[in-house]
């Protein structure tokens, strides 16, 4: 059952860009730059209960709820694919 | 055909709020976040009370289709997730045993699995029944276990446990509920101590359970389709949001409603969730459904067992 498909806050996602990549530097002690494309878990080493952390926090930033009965970590395996998953499927509080 | 005839279940009365563990647990506020927040754990159930004795005793009381059938109990089988849970030369088991006119049978308890130790009484319960020779011999399947140390009482970032028991009674010709199939898959690289990491762990825990829930399925002539309802393991929410995504297969089918107030009972959470389906109305004569379990420790298992109602 894949996740529905959901219209996309441009102003959002770029939010949730910076706001995971910030937070990804403090929970992983990470000094190098954070792109888009890198892959959280092969790549950076980010364990899926820091990854939960990580969305805690990122509701807490943005201020939203975001709707993870339908999150894929398939599908959110890079910092790009967990921003575009944030803005679509996060529900202001 | 392995059939459980009645189970019975005990959960202490007493809750206790996720925030009042924080400060014996050494949880940290955004760790009690987590928990409520994705793991979906509100509080658990103890009994500080009451001893692992007095929890098998009250489970094993509480199953009334027992009563007068004691001298037909062959064997009698502790699932267990702690190996050692009492000084020696101690044992509840055979104590409570004793007291309730089972102590002709043959007592032992595992442990090997872990939280999956109850699934693997079951299934042990039902080969020992097939090959005695007394055609109407019963078994019956204990679990129970107190919270009494921090590694009992939390697995980090995880879950945490409450206290409770279960008792539940297995024949070899009984109409229901019958033991269609049985998967397990036990992974040693998954050792606590000397194993992999625990990042690869979490990695291949989703797909390691969802393998044996659909080997189950596949050996009872199933498909997910099928099943009516999943008995989880009560381990948290996120996870079997995340493992439904990965099977395809509706949440709203797994019985998770137990876990907010009862947290993971060890190897009692298969048997407590029964109960609640029971309880609901929502199993109907002829359905079909699962009961998944994982446990971790010296090794892992993951567990899938497929019943007819």
């Amino acid at each position: 059952m894949a996740a529905p498909e959901a219209e996309i806050d441009v102003e959002l996602r770029e939010r949730a860009v910076d706001a995971i990549a910030a937070l990804l530097h403090r929970l992983l002690k990470r000094e190098e730059p954070i792109t888009e494309d890198m892959l959280m878990a092969e790549q950076l080493g980010l364990s899926s209960s820091l990854g939960l952390e990580l969305l805690l926090e990122v509701e807490e930033q943005l201020r939203i709820q975001i709707d993870v009965e339908t999150m894929d970590p398939e599908r959110t395996r890079t910092v790009g694919e967990l921003a575009t998953f944030v803005a679509g499927h996060g529900r202001p509080w | 055909m392995t059939a459980l005839d009645a189970v019975s279940v005990y959960t202490p009365e007493t809750s206790v709020p996720i925030e009042n563990l924080a400060g014996p647990l050494g949880l940290t506020d955004i760790q009690v976040r987590l928990f409520r927040r994705f793991h979906g754990l509100n509080e658990v159930r103890l009994d500080r009370d009451r001893s692992l004795h007095d929890l098998l005793r009250t489970a094993v009381s509480g199953l009334t289709a027992l009563r007068g059938k004691e001298n037909r109990v062959h064997y009698v089988i502790h699932g267990r997730a702690m190996p050692v849970v009492v000084p020696y030369p101690e044992n509840p088991l055979h104590d409570v045993c004793r007291e309730l006119g089972l102590g002709h049978a043959l007592t032992f308890t595992v442990t090997q699995q872990s939280c999956a130790s109850g699934l693997l009484a079951v299934e042990l319960a039902g080969r020992l029944l097939a090959e005695d020779p007394v055609r109407d011999a019963l078994a019956l399947v204990l679990t129970g276990e107190k919270t009494f140390t921090r590694d009992a009482q939390l697995l980090p970032g995880t879950s945490i446990f409450s206290e409770g028991a279960s008792a539940c009674l297995v024949s070899a010709t009984g109409r229901r509920d019958r033991l269609l199939a049985y998967a397990c898959d036990q992974r040693g690289e998954f050792d606590i101590e000397i194993g992999e990491s625990t990042e690869r762990f979490q990695r291949e825990y989703r797909p390691a359970l969802a393998s044996v829930i659909r080997r189950a399925t596949s050996e009872a002539g199933l498909t997910l389709d099928d099943i009516r309802l999943i008995l989880p393991h009560n381990v948290n929410v996120v996870t079997w949001q995340r493992l439904c995504l990965l099977l395809d297969y509706p949440v709203e089918r797994v019985v998770l409603s137990n876990v907010a107030t009862n947290g993971h009972v060890f190897c009692a959470d298969a048997f407590a969730n029964y109960r609640t389906a029971l309880e609901g109305g929502l199993l109907h004569e002829g359905d079909h459904y699962l009961v998944a379990a994982v446990g971790s420790g010296n090794g892992a298992t993951f567990s899938a067992m497929l019943f007819q109602h």
